[in-house]
């Protein structure tokens, strides 16, 4: 879309509140074109906030378009946080080039929940109570750890405790599915591959390969952006060009998954 | 004189065009890509935007017959198609030919002539045959009729009916250069008249890339996306009171073949069905007064329609 871009801001009202508080944050942007709506706004990450409701509207302002975007949210953890910058993709008229328009950030304090257990009720009762359970719990970690040591002191090899695990890492499924491709070199294997490109760079569903290059979605990532335009001409090609366009594309996925798989650590 | 014998890609002849026409490279890829698509081009903007030096650039790079009618209120359809003329040295009448009779015609300002001399000009462009008196003639392959409009004047025009409208393959919007193109029109041309690129290409040519694009791939999916584009165009909306007809269908995989073509493919991509969709469809819209008393800008309708689909 080709705009001349007059305002484009982010506020937040109230910036200071408390876990379980609503806030409002509102994206306004003005332009002098009269349309519809905006497509290629992407919203600032909202972790750590409750999304309780989104009110999208454009009106006609004089000579141009008013698009105002409100959010109601609620913190869920306290702390400082930032939010923003807000993006917008768009041919800017100015240039006549894709250019990306940015908000300001703002700066929201979440104060904890002061709550029932700040009362006396917890001085007098709660607080006792949790003390005697960590006592306890310190107690018994030594225990277990004393005999963990009796254990380890037998002569006789015995398999290594496992360690307390965490949640597991998201695994790269792109490898796989690479893997998969040069065993079968399907199209729909190539569509598989492509899909996944498409959710790392975060394409909307409208969103074509010149949508994602304009707005430079694989970053500074050469290799991403490579392997875009290789499996998209692999999804695309005639079915007698297919095995060419695969073959074409597979050392480019692969440089692409070198780069972005992490490097293991030795034991 | 820009001469360039013997090049036969899209691309040379596009570059050529550019290096005529500065500043409207969209404008030159849509003649471009309905040239290839073999279809009519209609071309909208204020004055002074280079539509008509477009046109005549292409038709010089391409090398054809060229002829340009200038439209006004007291044209005739003979004008356009041509008459039949009582030769009194022979006793007989014979047939002149009209302008309509060459490679690429221009119908500039086609909005300043009334309804009869533009259905003389448009029922050439559909049937590429004209009868005049009781013989039929063929109209010479290619043909391409570019015409342009000014947005601006209402006055003195007489505006083109949806029907009429359908028979172009795209309807280009064209708009001011950016300060840095005309600051490049300046240096290149400093007041002189533009150099026309004489004869980049054949006729021959231009017939051949038809048949390629003809040959370019289009994946079912994108034949998919296609008709729900156009589909989209028919649900019930707040400003569009008719969408487009199947001729936009065709015209949309036509171009997106071209564009391919032009772009070194022989396979279509969702870009391509995206790049000219706008193209296709903003003159098969039918727009209700309320985009009027709304102020809303019909090209925004145009695109928030495309964007509504998913691309595949």
């Amino acid at each position: 879309m080709r705009l001349h871009v007059r305002s484009f801001t982010l506020t937040a009202e109230p910036q200071s509140l408390r876990v379980g508080d609503t806030l409002k944050l509102r994206i306004a942007i003005r332009v002098d074109e009269n349309v519809l709506q905006l497509s290629n706004v992407t919203l600032p990450d909202l972790s750590g906030f409750d999304s309780l409701g989104d009110e999208r509207q454009c009106a006609s302002a004089g000579h141009g378009t008013q698009c105002l975007e409100t959010m109601t949210l609620s913190p869920t953890v306290p702390g400082d946080r930032t939010i923003g910058p807000t993006t917008l993709d768009a041919i800017d008229a100015r240039t006549n080039k894709p250019s990306r328009f940015a908000t300001n950030a703002v700066m929201i304090h979440v104060a904890a929940l002061p709550g029932a257990l700040a009362q006396p009720l917890f001085r007098n009762l709660v607080k006792p109570i949790l003390i005697l359970v960590l006592v306890g719990a310190a107690a018994y970690a030594l225990l277990w750890n004393f005999g963990r040591r009796s254990r380890r002191s037998m002569p006789i090899a015995r398999p290594q405790p496992e360690t307390p695990r965490g949640p597991a890492p998201p695994q790269d499924p792109l490898p796989g599915m690479i893997a998969a491709l040069r065993a079968d070199r399907a199209r729909a294997r190539v569509n598989a591959i492509r899909d996944e490109l498409r959710r790392r760079v975060g394409a909307k569903e409208e969103e074509t390969l010149a949508d994602l290059l304009a707005r430079r979605a694989a970053g500074d990532n050469p290799n991403l952006a490579d392997a875009l335009r290789a499996i998209e001409r692999a999804a695309f090609v005639d079915d007698a060009d297919l095995e060419a366009a695969i073959d074409d594309a597979l050392p480019i996925l692969d440089r692409l998954t070198a780069r972005t798989t992490p490097p293991t650590t030795g034991a | 004189m820009i001469t360039q014998r013997n090049q036969a890609q899209p691309k040379q002849l596009l570059d050529a065009l550019e290096a005529t026409v500065v500043g409207q490279r969209s404008t030159l890829e849509s003649l471009l890509h309905a040239l290839i698509a073999g279809g009519h081009v209609l071309l909208e903007g204020p004055p002074g935007l280079a539509k008509t030096l477009s046109c005549r650039a292409l038709a010089s790079a391409v090398g054809g017959s060229f002829k340009r009618v200038q439209f006004t209120p007291d044209l005739l359809p003979s004008d356009i198609v041509g008459t039949r003329i009582f030769d009194q040295r022979e006793g007989e009448f014979t047939t002149a030919l009209g302008p309509i009779f060459a490679n690429i015609v221009l119908a500039d300002e086609i909005n300043r002539a009334p309804a009869k001399v533009q259905s003389a000009l448009l029922e050439g462009m559909q049937e590429r045959q004209v009868t005049i008196g009781l013989e039929t003639f063929p109209l010479p392959d290619p043909f391409v009729v570019t015409a342009t409009m000014n947005p601006l004047d209402a006055e003195g025009t007489y505006a083109l009916p949806l029907a009429q409208m359908d028979r172009f393959l795209i309807k280009a919007l064209v708009d001011y250069p950016s300060k840095e193109e005309e600051a490049r029109i300046l240096e290149r041309f400093g007041g002189e008249p533009p150099e026309m690129p004489r004869d980049v290409v054949s006729i021959a040519d231009v017939v051949r890339w038809r048949h390629e694009a003809r040959a370019v791939h289009v994946e079912p999916k994108l034949k998919r996306y296609i008709v729900d584009l156009v589909a989209a165009t028919r649900k019930k909306h707040d400003y569009v009171e008719r969408g487009a007809s199947p001729r936009a269908t065709l015209a949309i995989v036509a171009l997106a073949r071209a564009r391919a073509l032009v772009d070194g493919r022989d396979y279509a991509l969702p870009d391509d069905i995206r790049a000219e969709a706008p193209a296709a469809l903003r003159h098969r819209l039918a727009f209700n007064y309320r985009t009027l008393t709304d102020r809303v800008d019909p090209e925004s309708i145009v695109a928030a329609l495309i964007a509504s689909v998913p691309a595949p």
